[in-house]
């Protein structure tokens, strides 16, 4: 029998394979977090509870006087409600739309051999790569001729051109995962397109469908730039509203921050739903090759 | 010069234990199996070995230098993985040369010592390829090269050839033996393949539940099993209960069981291999199955009140039929084995 | 088994939908940019091929200054992110506690309208921000960040939207790494700091690179957050692309611009392109 005792103690080595201590890098997030999500928020909160009689000018670091006259007065703001709903509206029209134009062509991409392949992706990406000023300014053109400018289905048609590429994108990553396997055997059983489709593809695409669906919702919800070219005035969502109390007429700070709560809180239950759901990997892949 | 000293190393993954305070020991250059079925530690305690995983308790030395504290980039392990784990991004020169490279080896030696490596596994014209454009068989001897040009104090090998077909596992499987007798590293290779244990290791340990529950060469440990596992684990066995009558230890077709008496009721081992079959009209067993492995005929006798495996090789041995009467004859002696399921004995003993 | 044909007939039809959709909203009014920097289907001023909206391009002192300070809005808030989200993403992968707390906390941004980023950096970071008014007492006196010539403000806000989006991409990346492969390359005896380097970021390439271009590209066309926060001059290109559309109805001019940003855009992607290709070369090793 061996076993001679070895010099060194036998307690458990405490150096993990990846190094340091799990318990720096929380503290250090930790702080990160509070400094650059709570504080702004913390801030927000408060512009939007300033008492309309008397404000909060330097040097007071928080305001002397709290009031929700603010959030009455927004809430009560017909404009207001009305961009909301708008805002919802389109975006769940974009999210529709989106989805029903991607899906043929992710599968396509994912799973038909055809010659253009590399052609068609670069197409499909091509979106993303031109600057989105330039594709808003360029359909505001193409808008005026077709008197599409100044409208609701404009603005959506117009969004969903940003939408489609990471749609196409996510989608395909996750149909590309579907083992071909899956769907020769359907077909041996019978199964057309159609069916193929219903219960084999759609079914097993549903990360990419939640992925790509909630990505294209908030996109659409907070997008700007070509919102404002197309729709503006007419037409005005969050973010247009947003930006008039900021760039308009005149900085109104608390309306702005009621504002901002009125674009956030939907966005953020949408992402703490989202978050139990969403596969962290199927958005990175779909995103992570160009 | 390396000798691998391991003392009650235990690790448990939230409520499971996978090891339960392993101790073993390995003499320099000397080639060492753990063999078991999934679950059974063996990988779990070869990463703890290289430092990829931490141990609850318990120490590793290499010689007198405890290593179980250091980052694996500083114990001088080498291992071989079953994904073979090649860096996509570089030659197969760059890939055996890394190892090199991170302990500051100047440039033109690193240079020859890949190129020696490669010629080692027969790889010397594929030096600038990137490891996509090879097979596997290739890619696993790259990887092998790689583990072997740091010179390491000891070699792993995680089911490194668990990938790879049939015919190019045992081909690779020899060259591999080759290369580590010449080299004379120490090395310690996990499996579940017996035949592959039996095929390389000077010594091989059956592990079981996060147990070493026995250990021996291979030919000690094919022939003398102690326990039943290992008995069962390595090749095929038939277990059969032995009664005594009159102080005898009878067999189920009332032969005299083996010589040491005295002693209860227990099981005996006997590899098919080892019965010898002979049809008899009058003969106690009887034909149940019969299959056809070519090299050899397997047939399911029952006797006694059990059921019997026997395999007869040769191309002149005879196919019965199912049904027919025979007889049945040990040619050596069952081997006794030790009751209860685990018998955990401590390694080191001859 | 179905020919060549036969599967091109079918990758046609499906791709019908998207491409053609992408082709009459997307490609068409790109065509029709182009065509309009050289005076071709332009609505006001006169048609015809000329180059004269480029001579008033770059001819323009104030354009020229916005294409310059569109590239440094486009670049230099990228860069700003990359550093921020690379150590990010690593140690977020790390286990810690509350690890899975933090992977949904830094991903908050990404469903805040750059506006609202904006708005935050107005209010922290302005003359009378809240940044300098928890300073004075302590007698620090914060240099102009809003509307400086520098554009600090653009820049925290942008990254402050960027680097999420960047981490999201470049943890997907290291992710996808095969474990065995890192677990290689440290018992070959190289520390976490040589394999993130020789290891880790060349096989995250991919992602890294697609999160730089898409941030490169996002800032770039920026309009809102560098009209809220940017200097009075020079103004980013964009601002001159819609008020040369909407206020002077000089469509041409503005079909120029797109085109110049869109051209360097693209030159961006082919250099980066071949940048990285010579990077995987080089941590190669030997051979160069």
């Amino acid at each position: 029998m061996t076993a001679t005792l070895s010099a060194t103690p036998m307690r458990a080595p405490r150096q993990p394979f990846l190094s340091s201590d799990g318990r720096w890098i929380s503290l250090g997030l930790g702080l990160a977090f509070v400094v650059v999500l709570g504080l702004p928020l913390v801030v927000a909160v408060l512009w939007s509870l300033v008492d309309p009689r008397v404000g909060w000018f330097a040097p007071d670091v928080v305001p002397t006087s709290l009031a929700l006259d603010h959030w009455h007065t927004a809430l009560r703001n017909p404009t207001i409600l009305s961009a909301l709903g708008l805002s919802v509206g389109i975006g769940i029209a974009v999210t529709i739309l989106t989805s029903v134009l991607a899906l043929p062509t992710a599968y396509a991409l994912a799973k038909l051999p055809f010659k253009m392949k590399r052609a068609v992706e670069l197409f499909v990406l091509a979106p993303l790569i031109v600057p989105g000023i330039i594709v808003a300014v360029g359909v505001g053109a193409i808008f005026f001729r077709l008197d599409l400018v100044y409208t609701i289905p404009g603005v959506i048609l117009v969004q969903t051109v940003g939408t489609l590429p990471f749609m196409i994108r996510i989608l395909a990553a996750t149909i590309e995962a579907i083992p071909g396997d899956l769907i020769a055997a359907a077909r041996t059983l019978g199964a057309g397109p159609w069916s193929i489709a219903r219960h084999i593809v759609i079914p097993l695409a549903w990360p990419g469908f939640i992925a790509g669906g909630l990505l294209t919702f908030v996109s659409s919800f907070e997008e700007f730039e070509k919102t404002f070219i197309i729709g503006s005035p007419f037409v005005q969502t969050l973010p247009v509203i947003l930006w008039t109390y900021l760039g308009g007429r005149g900085i109104i700070f608390p309306n702005a921050a009621v504002v901002t709560f009125i674009l956030l809180v939907p966005m953020l239950i949408v992402f703490f739903l989202a978050g139990r759901v969403l596969r962290d990997d199927v958005l990175a892949s779909g995103m992570g090759k160009l | 010069m390396s000798t691998l000293h391991i003392d009650g190393v235990a690790k448990s993954f939230g409520g499971t234990t996978a090891l339960h305070e392993v101790s073993l020991h390995v003499g320099d250059g000397e080639f060492v199996t753990l063999l078991g079925p999934s679950g059974c530690g063996k990988t779990t305690l070869m990463r703890i070995i290289a430092g990829i995983t931490q141990p609850d308790r318990g120490s590793i030395r290499i010689d007198d230098r405890a290593i179980h504290a250091l980052p694996p980039e500083r114990r001088n392990i080498g291992l071989v993985f079953q994904s073979y784990a090649l860096f996509p991004h570089m030659t197969v020169a760059a890939n055996v040369g890394f190892g090199l490279k991170m302990r500051g080896i100047p440039r033109a030696q690193v240079a020859a010592r890949v190129a020696a490596a490669l010629d080692l596994v027969d790889l010397g014209a594929l030096a600038d390829r990137h490891p996509r454009a090879l097979s596997g068989g290739q890619q696993q001897r790259v990887a092998l090269a790689r583990a072997v040009v740091i010179e390491p104090d000891v070699l792993l090998f995680d089911e490194p050839l668990s990938n790879l077909d049939a015919k190019l596992r045992d081909q690779l499987r020899d060259d591999l033996k080759i290369l580590q007798r010449r080299l004379g590293i120490t090395a310690i290779y996990v499996t579940h393949d017996q035949a592959e244990a039996m095929a390389l290791a000077d010594r091989i340990l059956v592990m079981k539940d996060g147990r070493i529950v026995e250990e021996g060469a291979p030919v000690a440990l094919y022939r003398q099993p102690r326990t039943r596992f290992a008995a069962e684990f390595l090749g095929q066995t038939n277990v059969i209960p032995v009664h005594l009558e009159a102080g005898q230890p009878l067999m189920p077709w009332d032969m005299v069981g083996f010589a040491r008496t005295g002693i209860a009721d227990r099981h005996v081992s006997l590899r098919p291999e080892d019965i010898a079959m002979t049809p008899d009209a009058e003969g106690p067993g009887e034909v149940r199955g019969v299959i056809f492995l070519g090299a050899s005929v397997e047939c399911r006798v029952a006797i006694g009140g059990v059921e019997l495996r026997v395999r007869q090789s040769g191309s002149g041995v005879a196919i019965p039929e199912i049904g027919a009467p025979v007889r049945l004859a040990a040619r050596i002696e069952p081997h006794p084995l030790a009751e209860g399921v685990h018998s955990a004995l401590s390694v080191g003993d001859a | 088994m179905i020919g060549g044909f036969a599967y091109r007939a079918a990758a046609a039809i499906l791709i019908l939908p998207a491409g053609g959709y992408l082709a009459l909203f997307f490609g068409l009014p790109l065509l029709l940019a182009f065509l309009g920097g050289f005076g071709l289907f332009t609505r006001g001023a006169e048609t015809g091929f000329t180059l004269e909206h480029y001579r008033v391009l770059f001819g323009t002192q104030a354009y020229r200054d916005g294409l310059w300070f569109s590239t440094y809005l486009a670049i230099v808030p990228t860069l700003v992110s990359l550093s921020l989200s690379l150590p990010l993403a690593v140690a977020l992968a790390r286990t810690h506690p509350g690890q899975k707390l933090f992977n949904m906390l830094y991903k908050v941004p990404l469903v805040v309208p750059g506006i609202v980023a904006a708005f935050i950096v107005m209010t922290m970071f302005d003359r009378g921000g809240l940044a300098a008014r928890a300073l004075a007492p302590i007698g620090i006196d914060l240099p102009k960040l809003v509307r400086d010539q520098w554009a600090v403000g653009v820049i925290i806000a942008t990254a402050w939207k960027a680097v999420p989006f960047m981490t999201l991409i470049i943890g997907g990346s290291l992710g996808a790494i095969n474990r065995d492969i890192l677990a290689a390359a440290r018992t070959l005896g190289a520390g976490p700091w040589a394999t993130f380097v020789r290891i880790q970021v060349p096989l995250a390439l991919p992602g890294i690179t697609a999160a730089f271009l898409l941030t490169f590209i996002g800032g770039m066309g920026a309009y809102a957050v560098p009209n809220l926060l940017g200097p009075v001059y020079p103004l980013p290109l964009s601002v001159h692309m819609y008020v040369n559309a909407f206020e002077r109805n000089n469509w041409g001019l503005v079909s120029a611009m797109g085109t110049v940003l869109s051209l360097i855009s693209i030159m961006v992607l082919l250099a980066y392109y071949r940048a990285t290709r010579s990077m995987r070369t080089a941590y190669g090793g030997e051979a160069r």
